[in-house]
């Protein structure tokens, strides 16, 4: 099931309580929302609109089980960031062998 | 667009032969690509990496900031992805020098396929990765 993603996932992790989100739900199943509230100096309020915003994104799904809704998290959004991220950091660290090597034949005489 | 690479690389030499390293087109030829780089404010060149199944190999720069030997920025411009590489230095004494690398600002797409790595791999990556 293909659902439109209404925000851009680099927008959804720009913010460090959305992250911290993201990394409380890679940690477990699922959650509900007062155990998510607890890890934070703001109120449920506060924390559900992040969580609406991770949702936008497609990075958190909700369910009711009984009275309580239940979070959790679907990464494949984040293969996006990861991709650059990974791209980015291998090729870099190969350069970087290599200017350690320009750095050493520089000394020899 | 919060969102930032940032390494940190170690070398054993001086500031100085290191900021050469970073700003001399025949030396950065040797550790990126070949390029017309100029350690001028407002230059602008390219990178010429070998062209793959995936893009030309042509980055489009601009040079942001020179202040030698410290501190080097340039635009780094491919296809849609328009990203600023910040490189700083700091002597650390003994000999070493460490490389700040900070690559930032990417675009919707992440155009560029990379090695995919698992979730799991990406996770433990988070903090340090993306921490501002």
């Amino acid at each position: 099931m293909n659902k439109i993603q209404q925000r851009d996932v680099f927008d959804a992790i720009a913010d460090p309580t959305r992250r911290r989100l993201i990394q409380l739900l890679a940690e477990s199943e699922d959650r509900p929302l007062h155990e998510l509230t607890a890890q934070f100096p703001m109120g449920r309020t506060g924390v559900s609109k992040h969580l609406s915003i991770l949702k936008e994104a497609g990075l958190v799904q909700d369910r009711k089980v009984g009275r309580e809704t239940r979070y959790r998290l679907n990464a494949a959004p984040l293969k996006e960031v990861q991709d650059w991220v990974a791209y980015y950091s291998k090729y870099w660290s190969a350069n970087m062998m290599r200017l350690g090597q320009l750095l050493e034949e520089d000394d020899e005489p | 667009m919060n969102l930032a690479l940032n390494m940190d690389f170690h070398f054993e030499t001086t500031v100085e032969k290191l900021w050469s390293a970073l700003t001399e087109s025949d030396k950065l030829a040797k550790w990126i690509a070949d390029n017309d780089f100029k350690p001028i404010v407002g230059h602008r060149f390219q990178f010429r990496h070998p062209p793959s199944e995936y893009w030309d190999g042509i980055v489009n720069s601009e040079v942001l900031v020179v202040d030698a030997p410290h501190r080097l920025s340039f635009l780094w411009v491919v296809g849609e992805e328009r990203h600023t590489v910040t490189l700083t230095l700091e002597d650390l004494g003994d000999g070493k020098v460490q490389l700040h690398l900070e690559q930032t600002g990417l675009s919707n797409q992440a155009a560029l396929a990379g090695a995919k790595y698992g979730w799991g791999a990406w996770a433990q990556k988070l903090e340090q990765v993306l921490a501002e």
